[in-house]
Order: structure tokens, then C-alpha cells, then sequence
């Protein structure tokens, strides 16, 4: 090993790069989890306090809650409506193949603050795009960020929108990997159109599912940008916005609370470790 | 094998070098060119210091390198990671309202009294002046501008009402909550529900709560407790406003509010005086019909802010002297001018440039009404954890206003939630 020094020197870059970033950090908050800190006094230990604070902070289990109603709201149209623009991408019959597919996947490279401004204009109770067009349908108008539900369907729509294109990208990729052979010898076994979507693209598409529904599941329990923008800090009304994330950024940098967020970080890995181990027992499940 | 060997190490060096070089980690460069000047580093955000004052005060100051920087985005934020960090301070520091959180760590600022801010003390508003001091009776915290309250309101729907129009009559008739509560009932009624007399529930208690002279806590730090009189009275306030339904439900910032102010559906607030800019800027159309009297309730102060010394500065004397000419009497009057500060020196409110009439308020010269404002602001003390505790209450009042929620029941939750944070 000694004699192929000048090669480990080469890559530790990112060795070092990933202490000082990565793993100091983690290392870090994991420390800071069972301290009192308001993030420039003194550190004070603070045992197991701030982790029985979180398990009986209603604020804390409501986020939780939050999220994952937001997760199902934002992931369940997501990966549909991605599979079906997979879909159609990959059909013969589409022309400009590469346009739609830069398209779908611009979305995800705009800038997430503006997007947040743009679906709050869009959501506005007064005034907001939304409520005009129901307003001139003669329907009655929705305040949609004053109701706990409104502001799940704004902040989900923005996910929704936001990586639609980004998991469309990647199904084709997994539509593309499927060998033609076997369209063809279904077709000539005499399978229809939705019979070989169901018995060979979908079965084949399945690890390409369930790294979809990983990423989007880590993603959204990490949800922060969107309802920090449309419905600031505090969650909106009701806290209806509050996610996890959001609900650690307060308590650390606006109320000062470090231990305790450093805390409430750890909850949500556990959280999120243990979604997506059921994710994948789940979607997984039925091949083996 | 050794000549392959030679290159891979020289070409690591070459990128270490050229990694290292590129930014200069050599220290002293400027100390030898400019003759032992003493270096300052001073952080402020947009236009809370007037950048033409900074170069007149580098003028001013021969002896002094003044760095002045203009931080964006979360100045509060980026402050407490410099101060957890240890490096990277700078000597003199804007600071907003939130100045009390920062009394836990007064060991890291220099105490101004021990520089000599005693001596300018009465040139400054009492009040303002206190409340840069921390309960150990460090000064911390040197007055800048300050944000007196006064009633905004719309004379032309007042007049429509059948309300008194005139700033002197609205302060004399609508002189307390109870008056002003009515006065929105009538409004209600002439405009068939189209017009509210105020923008959102926040705002009655907030105004309801700084007219007083206590807040959550007693200056020895423990808890007056959620049966102060105060507090419930500006619950109660604004808890009757929503049942009234005087509310537009309009928060502040955003775009909605700038849009039911211009379109008239709102009669009045009562706001700090750089609401004066707030208002000019969201509700253009509205010109000429705005007036500006004495508030309902009493005088009270929203925001204002302050400058300090971090202890790490190396020359806090030669800071000190900056800060006092930046925040002199005079030069805050040229910030009036300039970016429409309001001055905390109130030698300076006679002065004419105070009692400039502005067209968008009709002609009306609303000056000397902040000025009022400012000298009879209640002294009160809010310790550190005020804005936690504010906090959760007016989230809580948001429930109430936006989704119905039941006062009697919301009531009892907000005082468990506000004991269960203090425990903490």
C-alpha cells in the first residue's frame, strides 16, 4: 500500500473534503443532540432532554404528520403522471423526441425560489390566479393558504411540478433498457398493447420504480425550500405548512434552540430510514 | 517506475500551489502602505446607515480605515454564525430589534458606558437609550433610528362613515380601543362589508401590547405569566376585532396586502413610522387620502435599531468615536432626510426638515405626530426570550382570525404551549 502513496494523495481530496464537510457535521450535531446550546454561549450537557422534549412536542409530531400527508399528496400524482410522459416519450409516434425531453426536464433546473413566488401568486387567496379562475366560472373562491389542506395542495403541486420531468427522464431511461425482443414476441403470442405494458414493462420497470420512489421519499421527508418560501417560517396558518425540516431550521436558527435541532435531525434520519425500508419491502415485496 | 513516480508528486504540488495561491493567506499586506491606520470593519444592512454618511465619516476620520459592508440576506443569522465561529468578526455591527437576544452574551460586546456613552446619554431618548442596556447594566447597544406608532387612516372613507376626517378630531374621538372598535363597526356598515378598519389581527395585538409597560417578563428575567393584564387585554382586543369581523385578514409583506390597500379595502392600521415607505410603495393609487394621527390606546414603538462593539474589536476606542458622529443628533437628522430614519435624539424634532408636509398624506405634515409619538412611548423591558414567547402567541391569534378556531379553547393551549417553552 505504502509504495502507491502518491495515488492515495491523488484522490484524498475528496476524503478530506468529506471529513471536514460530511463527516464533522454528523459527527457534530450527534454531540450537540444531547447538549444545550444557543448557538454562542456556552454548551451545556443536557442528557436525554431534548430528544424527551421532541417525543412530546406536539408541534414536532405535527410536522411529522405534515410531511408525510405532503409526501403522499406530491408523490402519488408525480410518479404516475412521470410514467405516462415516459411512456409517450418512448412511443414511435412522437416527433422532437429531445425537445420534450429537455422540457419536461427544465423544471427542476429553475430556480426554486422563484417557483415559490410564482405558485404563491398563483395560490393567493385574493387576487391569486387560481381564485379568479373559480371566481369567473361563477364557483366560489378557496383560501386555499388559510386552509391546513390548501396549503398541502400548494406546496405539493410545487413539488409535483418541480420533478415530474426529473423522474420522467429517468423512467425512460428504464423504458430504453427494455429489450425490444420482448414486446415483439408478446405481440406475436398475440398480447395487447395495455397486456404487454402491464406484463412486461412494468415488471421490467421495477427497479427503476423503486429507486424513484427512494429518492422522492427522501426528498420529500427533506421538503424545506417550497414551504419556507409560500408560507414562511411558521408554516403558514395553523402551522399546516410546518415540515420537519422547516420545524428544525426554526427551532435552531430562528429560536436558538441548537441542541434541541440537532435533535430533531436525528429523529427525522430515523424516520426517514425507517420509511424507506417499508418503501422498499413494499414496492420490492412482489418479485420475490 | 521512480520517473512516473517524480511527476505524479510534482504535479500534486503544482495543484496545491496553485490551490494555495489563489487566495492570498498572507497577512499585513496593507499595514505597511498606510502609516498605522487604525483598521475597522463596520456590517450594516440596506439602508439602515446612509452610504454617503460612511464616506463623509471616512473623510471625517483621517486616522481610520473604514471597511463598511453591506450584508444581504439573513443579517441576524449570519451574525450568530460569525459570533459562534470566533473569527471573522467585525468591530462595529448593526443591530435590529432583536438586540435582547443577544443579552445572554454580553460578554462579547464592549460595554459602551465603559467608553463613555454616559456622557451623550441625555441627548437620546430615555427609552430607546434603555433599551440597548442589559439587566447587569451593560450598554451594548448605541440608539439609531426608532419606530414610533401613530394611526394611519384613510380620511376620505373615515369622512364617508361619518367619522371625524380631521387628524386632530380622529385623535381626540377615536382615543382608545374601544372607540376605535366602534368606528370600524360603522365602516363595516356604510361599505356593506367591502372595507375593513384594519389589516390583520397580528397587528391589534401587537399595537394593543407596546402601548403598555410590561411584556412577558419582569427585568430579573422570571415570567409576569400569561394572566398579566396587559396581555390578556391585547388578546382580548384582538380576539374581538376578528368576532366583529373588522379584519381584512391581510398579512403584512405580502403581495395581497399591498393589493387590498391600494384597492381601498382598507381604512386603517396603526404602524410603526417606516410604514410611512411601506405604505407609499404598496399603495400608490390611494395617494393624498392617508392621514396620520396620534393612535388609539397611547403611543407605543415597533423595530428601531442599534450599533455596537464586538469584544474582538482591537480598537474600541477609535469605533466608539465612529459610532457616536454616525448616530449623532445631527447626522440622524441628515438620515431622515436621506433614507427617512427617524431620529432617536429628539433635539432634533423641531427642526424644520421634521416638519416637511407630504403630499401623500394629503398635505398633512405627519412628523411632528411621530415626534409626539416617540417622547411618550411607555418604557418597558422584554428580556431575551420575548420573541419566543410573542411568537407562539400570535400564531396562535392567527389560528383564531384565519380558521375560526375557538377562542375558549385556543386560549388555555397557547398559555401551555408558552409554560412548556419556558421550561426549556
Amino acid at each position: 500500500m505504502w509504495e502507491h502513496r502518491a495515488l492515495y494523495v491523488a484522490i484524498s481530496p475528496f476524503y478530506i473534503l468529506f471529513a471536514v464537510f460530511g463527516l464533522f457535521p454528523i459527527a457534530f450535531s450527534l454531540y450537540l443532540a444531547f447538549h444545550k446550546w444557543d448557538g454562542i454561549g456556552v454548551m451545556t450537557y443536557n442528557g436525554l432532554n431534548n430528544f424527551k422534549y421532541m417525543l412530546t412536542d406536539a408541534e414536532f409530531w405535527q410536522a411529522v404528520g405534515n410531511t408525510f400527508m405532503i409526501w403522499i399528496y406530491a408523490t402519488i400524482p408525480m410518479l404516475f403522471f412521470a410514467l405516462i410522459i415516459a411512456f409517450l416519450l418512448h412511443a414511435p409516434f412522437v416527433k422532437f423526441r429531445t425537445l420534450f425531453r429537455v422540457g419536461y426536464f427544465l423544471p427542476n433546473v429553475t430556480s426554486i425560489v422563484a417557483v415559490a413566488i410564482i405558485f404563491g401568486a398563483l395560490f393567493a387567496n385574493n387576487y391569486g390566479f387560481l381564485n379568479y379562475l373559480l371566481q369567473s366560472v361563477g364557483l366560489p373562491v378557496v383560501e386555499w393558504l388559510d386552509a391546513p389542506w390548501g396549503i398541502k395542495v400548494a406546496i405539493s403541486s410545487m413539488v409535483v411540478w418541480r420533478w415530474t420531468g426529473y423522474n420522467a427522464v429517468i423512467y425512460l431511461a428504464g423504458l430504453q433498457s427494455i429489450p425490444q425482443t420482448l414486446y415483439e414476441a408478446a405481440k406475436i403470442d398475440g398480447a395487447s398493447g395495455i397486456q404487454s405494458f402491464f406484463r412486461i414493462t412494468i415488471p421490467m420497470l421495477r427497479p427503476v420504480i423503486l429507486f424513484t420512489v427512494i429518492t422522492s421519499t427522501i426528498g420529500g421527508m427533506q421538503l424545506f425550500t417550497e414551504p419556507q418560501i409560500l408560507v414562511g417560517n411558521d408554516g403558514g396558518t395553523g402551522a399546516a405548512g410546518m415540515t420537519i425540516v422547516l420545524y428544525l431550521y426554526r427551532e435552531s436558527f430562528i429560536n436558538n434552540y441548537f441542541g434541541y435541532g440537532a435533535a430533531v435531525g436525528w429523529g427525522m434520519f430515523l424516520i426517514i430510514a425507517l420509511f424507506s425500508i417499508v418503501n422498499w419491502k413494499l414496492v420490492q415485496g412482489k418479485s420475490s | 517506475m521512480i520517473r512516473r513516480k517524480r511527476t505524479c508528486w510534482t504535479a500534486i504540488l503544482l495543484v496545491c500551489v496553485m490551490l494555495v495561491s489563489g487566495c492570498s493567506i498572507w497577512p499585513g499586506q496593507n499595514d505597511s502602505s498606510s502609516n498605522k491606520k487604525v483598521a475597522l470593519t463596520l456590517w450594516y444592512w440596506n439602508r439602515s446607515i446612509d452610504d454617503k454618511l460612511i464616506a463623509k465619516a471616512k473623510e471625517k476620520f483621517p486616522n481610520i480605515e473604514l471597511t463598511a459592508q453591506k450584508i444581504g440576506g439573513d443579517f441576524k443569522a449570519k451574525l450568530k454564525t460569525t459570533l459562534a465561529a470566533r473569527s471573522g468578526e467585525p468591530d462595529i455591527v448593526a443591530l435590529n430589534d432583536w438586540i435582547m437576544e443577544l443579552f445572554p452574551s454580553e460578554d462579547r460586546f464592549y460595554n459602551l458606558y465603559d467608553l463613555g456613552a454616559g456622557d451623550v446619554e441625555d441627548q437620546y431618548l430615555d427609552w430607546k437609550w434603555k433599551q440597548g442596556v442589559t439587566p447587569d447594566g451593560q450598554m451594548i447597544g448605541f440608539p439609531m433610528d426608532t419606530g414610533p406608532t401613530a394611526l394611519f387612516y384613510r380620511a376620505d372613507l373615515f369622512k364617508e362613515a361619518g367619522l371625524p376626517s380631521e387628524p386632530e378630531e380622529v385623535a381626540h374621538q377615536i382615543n382608545n380601543w374601544d372607540a376605535y372598535s366602534a368606528a370600524g363597526e360603522k365602516i363595516k356598515e356604510k361599505f356593506g362589508g367591502k372595507v375593513f378598519l384594519t389589516d390583520n389581527i397580528g397587528t391589534v395585538y401587537n399595537q394593543v401590547l407596546s402601548q403598555g409597560t410590561e411584556r412577558y417578563f419582569r427585568p430579573d428575567g422570571s415570567f409576569i405569566g400569561m394572566d398579566s393584564p396587559l396581555v390578556k387585554q391585547s388578546w382580548d382586543t384582538a380576539v374581538s376585532f376578528k368576532q366583529k369581523g373588522l379584519l381584512a385578514n391581510a398579512d403584512g409583506w405580502t403581495p395581497g396586502w399591498n393589493a387590498a390597500m391600494n384597492n381601498g379595502e382598507i381604512a386603517s392600521f396603526v404602524g410603526a413610522v417606516w410604514m410611512k415607505q411601506v405604505l407609499q410603495e404598496a399603495a400608490p393609487d390611494t395617494s393624498g387620502k392617508w392621514r396620520v394621527t396620534r393612535a388609539p390606546g397611547g403611543d407605543g414603538n415597533n423595530g428601531g435599531s442599534f450599533l455596537s462593539i464586538l469584544k474582538s474589536s482591537k480598537h474600541p476606542k477609535e469605533a466608539f468615536e465612529v459610532i457616536q458622529w454616525l448616530q449623532s443628533p445631527d447626522n440622524q437628522l441628515e438620515q431622515y432626510k436621506t433614507l427617512n430614519l427617524f431620529p432617536s435624539a429628539p433635539g432634533v424634532f423641531d427642526t424644520p426638515a421634521m416638519k416637511e408636509e407630504e403630499p401623500f398624506f394629503g398635505g398633512q405634515a405627519t412628523g411632528p405626530v411621530f415626534a409626539e409619538s416617540a417622547q411618550h412611548v411607555p418604557e418597558a423591558f422584554f428580556g431575551e426570550r420575548y420573541p419566543s414567547v410573542h411568537n407562539i402567541i400570535t400564531r396562535r391569534l392567527n389560528d383564531i382570525a384565519k380558521q375560526n378556531a375557538n377562542p375558549e379553547q385556543v386560549w388555555p393551549d397557547t398559555v401551555q404551549r408558552v409554560e412548556r417553552e419556558l421550561q426549556r
